[in-house]
Parts: structure tokens; C-alpha cells; sequence
């Protein structure tokens, strides 16, 4: 948590997209997460690394309230995301959800054709003037998800029927359609091919260039590949976070230091 | 020596085995449970099992069987002259047995020695009033070749009931016997019981099959005879049903179909929506103390029988519906009415389609409603636009499981349609069903030879027939649409 | 068209804005949510209205059922008629009537009137006489025949009031209907009204609607549901014994020891088509096979058991199926693993594990078999019988009613009081589903266990 304030310092207001303070989550009795402070910056891919069960997945879930839907979840403390409290009363999640948009862990395109998987979210939040309009945005965002030439030709064909790592990407395009700020992934290549994973690396870095991104990641080598900065959760707490390098290179805690090793996780 | 002692004999026979052959294995072993293969309750049970089951079986068969011989032995000592007018063999044949009858009962009673039964003849005794004094009521005097069928008849029954309880106590102790033999230390008792007990699980399993075949055949035979009596053409097409007892029937089944219809549709109407949004409620929405006291409340109405309902509609909603809507609109003065048996139906059917639904939008996966919440779609967009369009096979499924209930649905209709066959638009005008025919048709007087009886098979089949293609296309929806989620 | 089209090249060039400030749009789409939330709380009102409407509509018109009107007078049991020989012979007193017995109620209903100065004006003796019921002559005579010390005494004994009476002070017999009623007058009714004041009429609690058998159309006041009661609880007894072995023993070949091969299919296939066939169908199957071809008798339970248990068994066939299934496979594993056979590992351990499951199943599946009405019709259950079946066995023989279609049978009467007594039935019928299923869900809560 130190070395987050350290972090800070180098950096201008404008930056921090998201900043967490004291957040707590509880499911029913049991404390997932504690007491987290972190500030995310914009166009930057941070990455959250920790063992199984540490929270990362749970506290990505907070950034856009999806807990919301889990009834015995129950969140303290302050998200900011552009000095605005995401959880503030007058803040609808609908409208949130739209700012940030998610990617999840298993490729979850709906039974429909690729196009409407697409052109879903731009419908239920008004973007498209027009059929031409909408056709744009949904090749617009095909491109920005990579897959764009893989499915030109087949844009009515079912979204079930890709591959797992074209489907990812379809999902990845599907979240990019409604042009959210930020996009949280939660461990968005576990269930892909060394191949499929390379291509949505790729498209990772891309992403970076227009969005804050947020993954959670298991894959140590994954988050030190894709991102800018890393944060390590461990048993629910923030134990550190740093610039990607320093995380990996020079851990300052020394329970960073046992997982980036090896020794636990 | 009637069947309940026969029952009496066998159980004691295989009990006695048991024990017998129980002794046995254990002589055979010298008294030591280790020497033996299996243990010693097998040896007893296996004893038990041969000596019972065999006889129960030929027992059965027998039972089956005898009737059908004598019968066929005693029809013709009648001959055709013999036949009334007016009557037919069938109808002869069921005197002939309850004259058989009243002899027993009059020897039963002391009232004659079995040797004055057999020689009993028309002339000498008025035979109708003293089988009146025993119970058994005749409709007419005893007419001396049917009394001369009867007493053959009972001669024969008596002697094959004979025959059987020797053949059956016979054969227990056969079975008994060669379990005994069998028995040595060596005998593999517990595979041989496990065996007879995996038939006997095979024999109970494949009773939904005889069922099946039992159903078929009963209708198919009697459909068959009427429509050796009826122009099948006349029944599938014709658009009128006016039957009349003494011929001359018009029994056309398109306006039991079309009040089917028309019920189940309005049935329809009223549970689908009402159904499948309690489900989406329940679901999705409902709190859990509104679920807690809510999902019960409809569950009631599931358990609730037809009959109730069917009252309900005869007594509350038929009249409410008369006096509030038919009559100030000028539609009609019944409270039987399409309107009414649909309404009713379609509340009964709520529950029904409510769970099914519930199955079925379950069964969509988390992973599809976290995507669609993801991209910040509210409740209700994520479940019109994404969970009903990934449940729509399931629900066309369960609608149709609905339908094929509301087809064969009875006592409702019989309450709340009303009894006239018509083709009509008019929703509060009372129709009637295939099921209110054929209980119309089956109960009270009934001659199982006429066609106005005997429509009532062709109806039932064709209410199988229907039910069944329903039931088969809907499960074959929902398990292709559960196969895709799985 | 380019030129009006938002930008969307960049991130957040939509959004802009606040999220803290709702967006027109997200208004109107929360306002389609709450729309929507609407309709399935309209659902559940309408599901949960039609409950509560059809209930008290039972409720409302069967309860009265439970209370009967009685008149309360003293009647003098003079021995020239009763017991003209004056032996007190039960031979000879049985060849008196009930036509001798009816005067004697209606002097002893009118010199109470007169004693208390009751009759309206001018009503005839004649009316007095006929507020009793039809039936009260044959239950004073079964008294006396029981009790021959009555005769030459004088007793104050309960007399049935007739139907009219017992509607009026249950309020389905309005002065208004009686003025167009063939079968009451309005003095009757006036002259009722001053009895009870007096504590002559009163209405009291009605064990005999439970225990005494039908009665004729226009005795509703006598007709009880005693034989109906008995006939389902015989024809559950039947399915019981019959549905729940040969259930428990199909689903055991099907779950532990079926081959996977094209009987099995179709003895799958079978059973779930089964469980949707219309009920009327398994009644016409009663009718050609049990009662035409192995010629059992019309109205017996044996049949209506016989059709109840083919009717059930694919309801408990599923649900122990289900119950098989949930016993996990590391139970069969453990028990083959220490040399079990097969068949005693599945009798030994499976299946005790899943008892309470299938107890539950069968509870459920006679529930339904106890209300079920349209198949018991075609197998001639509707005939109208009074005389209580003999004990089992030979009692499954005898003609019976069964609680549905007793139900059936008194909405098909015209006397309106019958609908009184169908709606009492049904009461009965629920309280007996009602506590079959509480029975089931305490089975179910108490020895359900989770894997």
C-alpha cells in the first residue's frame, strides 16, 4: 500500500481514472476483501496477479458493480472513477456499466448472429442514428477486437459458432461497441490456446491506446507481458503495487517476492 | 376353493420351502456359515422364488385365459335362431354368465344341491325370481337354451378352476422340490436368487410398456369395430354430432376438435403470459420473502384437483362471466361456456407452465446474463433481448406440454363447457370436447356394440394420438434445447 | 448522413458526461424496467388472486356443509303403532314402516308449535309436518329398533330439519326464493325463524356429513361422504401396495442395472410419454381391459385402484429415479469395494439412502391419484351407492364411490343445497391433499441430505 502512494506522486490528477479507497467486500460472513487503496491510471493495462481466491476477481467486479448482482455481496468504502463515486445513490449501474465495460473469463458471446453480438450494447444505449450508422460501429469495433477479416464474410452467422479465441475477441469487440473508458477483463485468455492468447495479447496492447485497461490475470508471465503496472493481491489485501517492472525485478514485499518466485500461489 | 386360499396355499408353500431348503444348506455344510457359497437366507429365497414364481405366472395366464376358452366352447351351444332381434350374441353370452352366477349363488346359499343346479330345467322352476331372492337380478325369464349354455358353462368354469388350483399347487411344489435338491454347500444360491430378481425388476420396468400396449389395443379394437359400423370419412370430416340411441346417428368429430381448440387456445391466452411472467419474476426479480411466500402460493394451485376446478367454474366463474359480460353484451345466457372452461384451464394451467418456464430460463447459463449486464443492459433488456431468445425452444417446448394438458383436459370441460357440439366464434356460447364425449359417451347405460358407445374409442385414440404427438415434439424440443447449454 | 452520425472514434466521446446525472435515455430505459418489473407482479397477483378466489369460493359455500339444523322436540313413541304385537319382537316391529313412524313426528312437531304458540296464522298442519326431513322417519325408526325400551315413553329427541329449513338459517333460503319455491313456503321459513328463537331449531356440528353414505336428490340434508371416503382409501390402499413396489422396482432396473440398449430406450421413452397421457385415457383402458376383457366388476375400488396405480406409477417411476441419482456413485463404489454384489450393494446401501426421497415421490404421486376424477367416471364410479363396501379384501370387490367423483356426482344434482354439500367435499378432499402433502414436506426436510 506504501509503495501505491509512492506511485502517486509520480503522477498528474488527470491521469487516475479509478481511485479506490478502504474498500471492503464481504460475502455474507466471509471478508473477501480488505481495506484495498489503489488509483488506476488512464491508458495504462494494469494488471492484478495473485494466488486463487485472493480477490483480484472479486475486486474487479466492484470497478462496475456487477457484485451488484450477487445478493449477499455487500461493499464499503469509496470507487472513484473520475472523482465521481460509482456508488454513490444518485448513480445509476446501467449508465456505469456502459463507462466500463467487462470482458470475463470464460468467451460468452450471445446465441445470436456475430453482427447483433455486436450491435447489442450500441442498441439498448441508443449510439446508432440508423441501420448505416449501426453497420459502422459494429465494423468499427470488429476492427478494434482484431477479428474484423476473420468474420467480414460471415457477419449473420451465429456468434457461437467461432473458435474460443475468435469468440473472445467477438466479446472483447462486443465491450469496445458501446465505447466504454475503461475495460476490466477478468482472466480473459484462461480459457484459450497458446495462439488465441498471443493474438488477444496483442490486442491488449492495442486497446491501451484508447482505454484504461484492467485485467486479472493468473498467469504471471501474462500480466509481466501485457502490462504497465501490476498489483499483487494476497488473502483479500493489497499487499503491493508498482510499475509491471518493479513488481517483477524488484518486489518490495517479501510475500511479492515468495509468489514471483514461486514459493506461494 | 376360491383364489384368496389358492394365494394362501402358494405363500405357504414357499414359506415351507424356505425353511426346508434353508436346513438343507445348512446340514449340507455341517452347521459352518463359512462352507457355504453364498448365505444361508439365499438357499431359502431361492426355494421361495422357484416355488412362487412360476405358479404365479401360470396362474395368471390361467386366469387370463379360461374365461376366453369357455366362452368360445359355450357360444356355440347357441345358435343363431336362438338370438333375439333385437339383441346379439354379446348381450346372450352376459346372461348365459349371470344365470352361471345365480346358480352358484343359489347352491352357495343352501338353496339347491349342486346336482339339482345341473339338472335344473325352464319348465319346472321359475328360476327368475328364486336367483331374485339370492341377488342376482335378471332381466328377463331364463329361456331354456340360455339356461342350458349356463349350466354348461358352469360345469366347464368349475372344472378348469379345478384344474387350476391342482396345476398351480403342482407346480409350487416342483419349483419347491428342485430348489431342495439342488441344494449342496456348492450351489451358488445368492447368483441364482440375483438372477430371478433382476427378471422380476425387468418384469416391473417393462409394465409401463404393457401399459402402452394395453392402451393401444383397447382403443384400436374398438375403434376398428366402429368404424366396421361407421364411415370413417362421416367421423373425420363431417361438421355434425347429433347422436341418437336407435340408430341414425350423426357422429362427426370436427366440432368436438374445433371446442377443444378454441378452450385450450383461450387456456393458452391466460396461463403462457401469466406463466412464463410469474417465472421471469420469481426468478429474476422477486425478493426472497416475496419468493418464499409467492412460488408456494402457485405451487398450491398445481396440487389443486380438476375437479375443484371444474366446480369453481360451474358455480363462480360461469355465472360471474354470464352475468357480466355475455348478457349485457348480448352474447348468449350460458355459464357454460368456452370462455369459462378456458379461463378456469388456463389458471389451473399457470402453475404448470410457471415451473417448466422456470426449468428452462434456469438453464441459461450465468456466464449470458453476466455478459449482457457487463455491457450495462438493464434487467429486462438482458431478459427480453438475450434470456428469452436463448430460451425460446425450451418455452415453445413447455407451451406445448401445456397445450397437450389442456387437450386432455376433463373434468373441467365436463363442468364449465357445456354438452352441445357447435362451431361457433362466439367465446360465450357453450361448446363441447372430445373428453366431455367420451364420458358422455361411457357412462350410464352403455351397449358396447353400438357406434354411438363405441365413437367414444375412436375419440379417446384420436385424443391419444393428438396428446402423444404433442408430448413427443415438445420433450424433443426441451432435450435439444437442454443438450445445448450442457 | 456522415456528418449527423456520433463520434465514436474515440473513447468516451459518448459518454462525456456525468454518471451521476441520469441521461434521458437511461430514464426512459429504467422506466421500461420498472414496466416490466410490473407485468410479472401482475402475474403473480393474478396467479396468487385466482388461489385466494377460488379458496374462499370453497370456503364460503362448503363450510355450512359441517353444521346441520336440528329440531329439538319431544315425541311420544305410542306402542300400538310401533309395536302393534306389544312384544317388543324385532322381527315384527321391523315390518312397521317408516310411514308409521312420520306421523308420529309431524303430531309431535305441531303440538310443540302450538304449546310454545308458535304457528303463523293459517298455516296448515300439513306445512308444519313437512319442515322435518324425509329421512328423519327412517333414523327415529333405527332408534327404536336399537332401543325397543323407548316405545310407550316420551322423549325429546333430535329431529333432521329438511333441507329448506337447514338453507334457510345457513342463508342460501332467502324468503324471496321460498315465495317461488314448490318445496318450502314462507310461513315454513317464518315459523323456523321463531323455533330457533325459542331453542327449538338450532344448528350444530355434522359428523354424519362425513360418515354417512349418499342420499336421493331431494334428501341434501342426509347425504354424507362415508362411502366415498372409505372407497378412495381403498383404492389408495390398492395403489399404494400395488404403484410403490413395482415403481421402486422399475426405477432400480432403469437406474442401477439397465443395459443401455434399444429396450431401454423405449421403456424410457414409454414412461415419460406415460406421464403425459390425459388421464380419461388411462379410464377407457380400465373400462376395455379390467371391466369388458377380464370382466372385474362396474364401481369397484379394485378397478379404480387398479387404473390409479397405472396412472401413478410414472410419477413415482420419475421421482425415484431422481432419488437413485442423488446417492452418490462413491456410496455403490464403497460397498462393491468390500465384495458386495451388485444387487446387494443397491438393496443394502442405495436404496435405504434414497427412501426418503422416494417416500416423498409416492406421498405426492397418491395425492394426485386421490383427486383424480375423469378415469374413475368411465369405470362406472358415478353409480349411486349407499351401502358401505365389505372389509378388504372382498370389500375391493363391492361397489364404492370415491371422494371426486362424489364431488362430481352432486354438482350434476339440481337441488341446490347440493352444491353446498360438493363444496363440503371438496374441503374434505383438500384437508386430505393438505396433510398427504405436509406429510411429504416433513419427509422431505427431515431426511433430505445433501451431497
Amino acid at each position: 500500500m506504501k509503495d501505491g502512494r509512492l506511485e502517486e506522486r509520480d503522477t498528474t490528477m488527470q491521469d487516475t481514472k479509478i481511485k479506490a479507497s478502504n474498500v471492503q467486500v464481504y460475502y455474507g460472513d466471509n471478508h473477501a476483501i480488505k481495506d484495498v487503496d489503489v488509483e488506476i491510471k488512464d491508458k495504462t493495462v494494469t494488471a492484478f496477479i495473485g494466488p486463487s481466491g485472493c480477490g483480484k476477481s472479486t475486486f474487479l467486479r466492484c470497478l462496475n458493480r456487477m457484485n451488484d448482482t450477487i445478493d449477499v455481496a455487500r461493499i464499503e468504502g469509496k470507487i472513484l472513477i473520475d472523482d465521481e463515486d460509482i456508488y454513490d445513490r444518485k448513480v445509476d449501474p446501467v449508465q456505469l456499466r456502459a463507462k466500463v465495460g467487462m470482458v470475463f473469463q470464460k468467451p460468452n458471446p450471445f446465441p445470436k448472429s456475430i453482427y447483433d453480438n455486436v450491435a447489442y450494447g450500441p442498441k439498448i444505449h441508443g449510439l446508432a442514428k440508423n441501420k448505416a450508422d449501426l453497420d459502422d460501429i459494429v465494423e468499427n469495433a470488429l476492427r478494434r477486437g482484431a477479428i474484423w477479416d476473420e468474420v467480414k464474410d460471415r457477419l449473420h452467422a451465429p456468434g457461437t459458432g467461432l473458435s474460443g479465441g475468435q469468440q473472445q475477441r467477438l466479446c472483447i469487440a462486443r465491450a469496445v461497441a458501446t465505447e466504454p473508458e475503461i475495460l476490466l477483463m477478468d482472466e480473459p485468455c484462461s480459457a484459450l490456446d497458446p495462439i488465441a492468447t498471443d493474438q488477444v495479447e496483442n490486442l491488449i496492447h492495442e486497446l491501451r491506446e484508447n482505454y484504461s485497461v484492467v485485467i486479472v490475470t493468473h498467469s504471471m508471465q501474462q500480466a509481466a507481458r501485457v502490462s504497465q503496472k501490476t498489483a499483487f493481491f494476497h488473502l483479500g489485501n493489497l499487499v503491493e503495487y508498482g510499475t509491471t517492472d518493479q513488481i517483477f525485478q524488484n518486489p518490495h514485499d517479501s510475500r511479492t517476492e515468495s509468489y514471483i518466485t514461486g514459493r506461494i500461489g | 376353493m376360491s383364489l384368496i386360499w389358492l394365494f394362501a396355499i402358494l405363500l405357504a408353500l414357499a414359506v415351507a420351502g424356505y425353511w426346508m431348503t434353508r436346513r438343507r444348506a445348512m446340514t449340507s455344510a455341517g452347521g459352518d456359515v463359512r462352507k457355504l457359497h453364498s448365505l444361508p437366507n439365499y438357499y431359502g429365497m431361492n426355494a421361495a422364488m422357484l416355488s412362487l414364481a412360476p405358479a404365479l405366472i401360470v396362474l395368471f395366464v390361467w386366469l387370463l385365459a379360461q374365461p376366453l376358452l369357455v366362452d368360445a366352447t359355450v357360444t356355440r351351444m347357441i345358435p343363431d335362431e336362438a338370438i333375439p332381434d333385437a339383441s346379439n350374441r354379446g348381450l346372450v353370452m352376459s346372461d348365459v354368465r349371470r344365470v352361471s352366477n345365480g346358480l352358484d349363488a343359489l347352491v352357495d346359499a343352501g338353496r339347491m344341491s349342486a346336482q339339482e343346479a345341473r339338472d335344473l330345467s325352464t319348465d319346472s322352476d321359475d328360476i327368475r325370481a328364486s336367483m331374485a331372492e339370492v341377488g342376482v337380478a335378471l332381466g328377463s325369464d331364463v329361456r331354456p337354451e340360455v339356461l342350458r349354455a349356463a349350466q354348461r358353462y358352469r360345469l366347464l368354469t368349475g372344472r378348469g378352476d379345478l384344474a387350476r388350483n391342482v396345476i398351480v399347487v403342482l407346480i409350487a411344489l416342483a419349483g419347491a422340490g428342485l430348489a431342495y435338491r439342488r441344494t449342496t454347500h456348492e450351489f451358488r444360491a445368492r447368483n441364482a436368487v440375483e438372477r430371478g430378481m433382476s427378471l422380476l425388476l425387468l418384469g416391473a420396468a417393462s409394465i409401463a410398456i404393457l401399459t402402452t400396449i394395453g392402451i393401444v389395443l383397447s382403443m384400436l379394437t374398438e375403434t376398428g369395430r366402429f368404424f366396421s359400423q361407421y364411415p370413417w370419412t362421416e367421423f373425420f370430416f363431417s361438421t355434425n354430432w347429433q347422436p341418437r340411441f336407435g340408430g341414425g346417428s350423426d357422429l362427426g368429430f370436427l366440432p368436438l376438435l374445433w371446442g377443444t381448440l378454441y378452450i385450450s387456445i383461450i387456456a393458452l391466452i391466460v396461463a403462457v403470459p401469466v406463466g412464463l411472467f410469474s417465472a421471469i419474476y420469481l426468478s429474476e426479480y422477486a425478493t426472497g420473502r416475496i419468493r418464499a411466500v409467492a412460488k408456494p402460493m402457485i405451487e398450491i394451485l398445481a396440487g389443486i384437483p380438476t375437479i375443484v376446478y371444474g366446480l369453481f367454474a360451474l358455480i363462480t366463474v360461469g355465472p360471474l362471466l354470464r352475468d357480466w359480460f355475455a348478457q349485457p353484451l348480448g352474447l348468449g345466457n350460458s355459464g357454460s361456456s368456452v370462455m369459462t372452461a378456458g379461463l378456469v384451464m388456463g389458471i389451473m394451467l399457470i402453475p404448470f407452465v410457471s415451473s417448466l418456464s422456470d426449468d428452462i430460463i434456469n438453464a441459461v447459463p450465468q456466464s449470458l446474463r453476466d455478459g449482457s449486464f457487463g455491457l450495462g443492459a438493464t434487467k429486462s433488456e438482458t431478459i427480453r433481448q438475450v434470456i428469452l431468445p436463448a430460451a425460446l425452444p425450451g418455452i415453445v417446448g413447455a407451451v406445448l406440454l401445456a397445450a397437450s394438458r389442456a387437450i386432455g383436459e376433463t373434468m373441467i370441460v365436463v363442468l364449465g363447457a357445456g354438452a352441445s357440439a357447435r362451431m361457433d366464434l362466439n367465446p360465450f356460447e357453450a361448446m363441447t370436447t372430445i373428453t366431455v364425449k367420451i364420458v358422455s359417451q361411457l357412462t350410464g347405460d352403455t351397449d358396447f356394440n353400438s357406434p354411438e358407445t363405441l365413437v367414444a374409442f375412436a375419440l379417446g385414440l384420436t385424443l391419444f394420438v393428438l396428446t402423444l404427438g404433442l408430448n413427443v415434439f415438445a420433450l424433443y424440443i426441451v432435450r435439444r434445447y437442454r443438450e445445448q447449454y450442457e | 448522413m456522415t456528418d449527423i452520425t456520433p463520434d465514436h472514434e474515440g473513447p468516451g466521446a459518448r459518454q462525456g458526461g456525468s454518471i451521476m446525472r441520469q441521461t434521458a435515455r437511461t430514464r426512459k430505459r429504467n422506466a421500461a424496467e420498472r414496466r416490466f418489473e410490473m407485468y410479472g407482479m401482475a402475474a403473480i397477483a393474478f396467479g396468487v388472486f385466482a388461489l385466494i378466489w377460488l379458496l374462499t369460493t370453497i370456503l364460503s359455500n362448503g363450510l355450512s356443509s359441517f353444521s346441520q339444523t336440528y329440531i329439538t322436540i319431544p315425541v311420544a313413541f305410542a306402542e300400538e303403532t310401533l309395536d302393534p304385537e306389544g312384544n317388543r319382537n324385532r322381527a315384527e316391529m321391523q315390518k312397521v314402516t317408516t310411514f308409521s313412524y312420520k306421523p308420529l313426528i309431524g303430531e309431535a312437531l305441531i303440538e310443540a308449535v302450538d304449546a310454545g304458540n308458535m304457528r303463523p296464522e293459517g298455516m296448515p298442519d300439513a306445512e308444519i309436518a313437512a319442515m322435518v326431513s324425509n329421512d328423519a322417519a327412517a333414523q327415529l325408526r333405527d332408534r327404536v329398533l336399537a332401543d325397543p325400551k323407548m316405545i310407550g315413553t316420551e322423549e325429546t329427541v333430535e329431529i333432521l330439519a329438511g333441507g329448506r329449513i337447514d338453507g334457510y338459517l345457513k342463508g342460501r333460503v332467502t324468503m324471496a326464493s321460498a315465495e317461488l319455491d314448490r318445496n318450502v313456503t314462507p310461513d315454513q321459513l317464518r315459523l323456523a325463524g321463531v323455533m330457533e328463537g325459542n331453542g327449538l331449531l338450532e344448528k350444530r356440528l355434522n359428523w354424519r356429513f362425513l360418515t354417512a353414505p349418499d342420499a336421493s336428490e331431494n334428501r341434501p340434508e342426509v347425504a354424507g361422504l362415508g362411502v366415498a371416503i372409505l372407497g378412495s382409501a381403498y383404492m389408495m390402499l390398492i395403489v399404494l401396495v400395488l404403484a410403490l413396489p413395482i415403481g421402486v422396482a422399475a426405477s432400480i432396473y432403469l437406474e442401477e442395472f439397465a443395459p443401455t440398449n434399444r429396450l431401454t430406450d423405449i421403456i424410457e421413452v414409454n414412461i415419460s410419454n406415460l406421464a403425459a397421457v390425459p388421464s380419461i385415457v388411462f379410464g377407457i383402458l380400465g373400462l376395455a381391459i379390467f371391466i369388458n376383457f377380464l370382466g372385474l366388476p362396474q364401481s369397484a375400488p379394485i378397478v379404480g385402484g387398479l387404473v390409479l396405480t397405472l396412472m401413478t406409477l410414472p410419477t413415482i417411476i420419475i421421482s425415484t429415479r431422481a432419488s437413485l441419482k442423488s446417492v452418490p456413485p462413491s456410496i455403490r463404489d464403497a460397498a462393491l469395494g468390500v465384495g458386495a454384489s451388485k444387487m446387494q450393494a443397491v438393496f443394502h446401501h442405495v436404496l435405504p439412502l434414497a427412501m426418503p426421497g422416494i417416500l416423498t415421490g409416492t406421498i405426492i404421486g397418491l395425492a394426485q391419484a386421490l383427486g383424480e376424477t375423469a378415469p374413475l367416471l368411465l369405470i362406472g364410479m358415478v353409480a349411486f351407492v349407499r351401502e358401505f363396501p365389505d372389509a378388504p379384501p372382498e370389500g375391493f370387490f363391492d361397489p364404492a364411490s370415491a371422494l371426486p367423483v362424489q364431488i362430481y356426482n352432486w354438482t350434476q344434482r339440481a337441488d341446490p343445497a347440493f352444491v353446498e354439500r360438493a363444496s363440503g367435499a371438496i374441503i374434505v378432499l383438500l384437508g386430505f391433499l393438505l396433510v398427504m402433502n405436509i406429510i411429504a414436506i416433513v419427509l422431505r426436510r427431515r431426511f433430505e441430505r445433501r451431497w
